[in-house]
């Protein structure tokens, strides 16, 4: 049951790292802002930004 | 005594794969079960990645865990993150598998199911996993440079801007292909069309919600995404049966080039919270999700092969594509073996989020492995497919002169009988008015994947759910590349004009952004059109186009590694990835040199030119059909200068990376390292 647990939690971590919200966390946390609309369009804007730079994999 | 039974362990493990392997290799007659495939494959990754990766983490790269990676470093809670080696992982894998690895082995299956699988087990655990291990150590030693900085400090400023260059072809032609698989999926099929079309208001929505409504709030709005897609595959159903809106949404291939391409201008050009970010986060999940259902599936059901191991086309008359087993399976096969794109993601994200340097070892050899399983099921979904249907489906009309009677003949004149009344029945049972001539690969993909589903999950009653599930699957994937690879071809173009012209080198120069989106989708989409019209189906020519490019970019990922190995050690371990690139060099030179000079029209692009101007010069060619022809002609040629010039980037590379490498080794050139000091660790891998 621990290990389920577990295995639960590593599923939601990575997902959550799929879907950018623990780098928002940690955005909010490394400038010390709380969360809201105008935070995470500057996060998001900054983000995207960076990521649709690269190349793409086929 | 732990110590035995461990050696004990890994010689069964070892024994068992190769056992394995010789049961798939020597099998003949009667229909092998996959199971057989899964074995071979997960065996022998572990056995690659216990002994083989190990020692080149050990004795080639000397891992430390106690110096400090780039993550550490230069933490800066942006790009710099030491992350949990299993989400990072999650995280690179979900980077590198794309829709190639999906495609490629379903293609390849044209020659059986066995050198296809071959290749793709001994080609990753040999060539495409070392190559990504290598580039992520090289660029997590050198804090996080990307593949064009390593290559030009490395060998050079021509090597450099060679690569650079290299990757903006590569990309406008596996933008091309991509699209025309996609096009090759959706055309005439108002189901598949409705349920993609949908998709594009659903990542808009997504969109909003994230950026007003619901903001952060991203896995909360991917899940409504995902219900909304779902929703659109039923809806699909019933637009498919109005014979009022099945019209609107039953479109040709011309049509739906078109509108593959507008989409890719404005997802280019509009901003990327809108359409581009939702969508990508929603494929990113679906992609995860469904290939972890296709190897439960698989898993599950253990369906047999029912494609032999070797057809009659190892001789290159394949009707899928044109070729011989050798070059054009390993051209074919692509991503699931070894890819290039790799190197730019191994050199990307991944390399300033790794918090302990012996995490590099899973997660960049291991995540190959992974992908070249995937690659391994996409190939047993094809040979699930009875050999008739198989090529029904991924062979052109141009190949039998366009009835399904013809069609059908002519399979069965090659051993593998099907009819037309079966064509129809399956064609029904998926909710399709016709599968002839549906090449690109995935319809075939789809139809292996629905097969396994339903016998998993459903039985025969959801066929055709399962069928549009994979279908809206591989088009959200694909479609995905193509919006997110026109942003990026955009902003290296538009990077490359600011040289010339300052405001073009600004991404929000309204001018600049319409006019270098516009000319990306041209290039791509030029191609794409053309293959959408050829009579052998685009995908002869494209494919193998992009397989050669794609190997090309992974000749210059493993020069670059070749050069740092030599500087670490000299000659000791160059064959690590000397051996795979002369292996690639000299595929993708003997691929590419028959894709040009070849004197049979099917294959060489300038005997079919020249085939075709002596049909018109002989008056053979209908009046209507002459502009066509010598559309046809003219993009044959193009088609031959495009792949000359990957050949003569490669080989300027490869001539300048042989000038570095014969400097080092003599002593000629001081053998000076680019890594960056060693700097003491402090982290603790609990911590993480």
């Amino acid at each position: 049951m621990k290990r389920l647990k577990r295995f639960g939690q590593f599923v939601l971590d990575l997902l959550r790292e799929l879907s950018d919200e623990n780098a928002y966390r940690r955005h909010l946390a490394a400038h010390g802002r709380a969360p809201s609309r105008a935070e995470w369009q500057r996060f998001s804007d900054e983000r995207l930004r960076a990521r649709y730079i690269r190349p793409r994999c086929c | 005594m732990k110590r035995i039974l461990t050696h004990f362990f890994w010689a069964a493990v070892a024994v068992l794969a190769a056992f394995c392997l010789g049961g798939i290799a020597l099998h003949r007659g009667e229909r092998i079960n996959s199971t057989w495939l899964v074995a071979a494959a997960a065996l022998t990754y572990l056995v690659g990645f216990r002994f083989y990766a190990r020692f080149i983490a050990v004795r080639v790269m000397a891992l430390d865990n106690r110096r400090a990676t780039p993550a550490e470093r230069l933490r800066n809670g942006h790009d710099f993150e030491p992350t949990n080696k299993w989400i990072l992982f999650g995280h690179h894998f979900a980077a590198i598998a794309g829709p190639g690895p999906l495609v490629g082995p379903v293609l390849a299956a044209q020659f059986g199911y066995l050198p296809g699988a071959l290749w793709i087990i001994v080609g990753a655990v040999l060539g495409g996993a070392a190559q990504d291990f290598i580039v992520l150590f090289a660029s997590m030693r050198r804090d996080g440079k990307s593949l064009g900085q390593m290559a030009r400090e490395e060998i050079g400023k021509v090597g450099g801007f060679t690569a650079l260059l290299t990757v903006l072809l590569i990309m406008v032609i596996m933008l091309a292909v991509m699209a025309l698989v996609v096009v090759n999926a959706l055309k005439g099929s108002p189901w598949g069309t409705f349920t993609i079309a949908a998709t594009m208001p659903i990542a808009i929505f997504m969109g909003l919600y994230l950026r007003y409504w619901r903001p952060g709030k991203v896995l909360e709005c991917s899940v409504l995404g995902f219900l909304l897609v779902l929703a659109s595959i039923i809806g699909g159903q019933a637009v498919a049966q109005s014979s009022t809106l099945a019209p609107w949404f039953t479109l040709s291939g011309e049509t739906l080039a078109l509108a593959v391409m507008v989409y890719g201008f404005f997802a280019s050009a509009l901003p990327v919270w809108l359409l581009l970010a939702p969508r990508d986060y929603l494929s990113t999940f679906v992609k995860l999700g469904v290939v972890l259902m296709l190897g439960v599936g698989v898993l599950l059901v253990r369906p047999e092969l029912q494609l032999p191991a070797f057809t009659r086309f190892t001789d290159g008359s394949g009707p899928v594509f044109a070729g011989k087993i050798f070059p054009f399976c390993f051209i074919t096969i692509a991503c699931g073996a070894i890819s290039g794109f790799h190197s730019l993601i191994a050199s990307g994200t991944t390399p300033k989020m790794i918090a302990k340097e012996w995490h590099a070892w899973p997660i960049g050899y291991g995540s190959m492995l992974l992908e070249s399983f995937v690659a391994i099921m996409a190939l047993i979904a094809a040979c699930v497919l009875q050999p008739g249907v198989y090529f029904a489906v991924n062979s052109p009309a141009g190949v039998f002169g366009g009835t399904p009677q013809a069609a059908v003949e002519t399979i069965a004149s090659w051993g593998f009988p099907v009819t037309v009344a079966d064509m129809n029945a399956l064609a029904r049972d998926v909710g399709e008015a016709n599968l002839f001539h549906r090449t690109g690969g995935a319809p075939s993909l789809a139809l292996g994947m629905a097969q396994i589903f339903a016998q998993s999950r459903g039985g025969h009653a959801i066929l055709a759910f399962w069928y549009h599930f994979a279908i809206m699957f591989e088009a959200l994937f694909i479609l995905t590349i193509l919006d997110a690879g026109t942003r990026v071809g955009r902003f290296m173009l538009q990077d490359f004009a600011g040289h010339f012209h300052k405001p073009w080198g600004r991404t929000s120069w309204m001018p600049g952004v319409i006019a270098a989106s516009a000319a990306i989708v041209c290039a791509w989409g030029y191609f794409l059109y053309q293959g959408v019209r050829d009579p052998l189906g685009g995908i002869n020519s494209l494919w193998p186009m992009f397989g050669i490019a794609n190997q090309l970019l992974a000749a210059v990922a493993l020069c670059v590694s070749t050069t740092i190995l030599i500087k670490m050690h000299g000659r000791r371990y160059l064959w690590i990835t000397a051996v795979p690139l002369g292996w690639l060099v000299t595929v993708t030179f003997t691929a590419g040199f028959q894709k040009i000079l070849s004197p049979y029209p099917r294959l060489g692009f300038l005997a079919h030119a020249a085939g075709l101007r002596r049909q018109l010069d002989a008056g053979q060619i209908a009046a209507s059909k002459i502009g066509e022809t010598h559309a046809q002609i003219f993009n044959d040629r193009l088609d031959a200068v495009v792949c000359s010039i990957f050949l003569v980037l490669v080989a300027t590379v490869l001539a300048d990376s042989i000038r570095v490498w014969t400097g080092l080794l003599r002593g000629t050139r001081e053998a000076k390292t680019t890594e960056t000091p060693f700097v003491a660790s402090n982290l603790q891998e609990d911590a993480i």
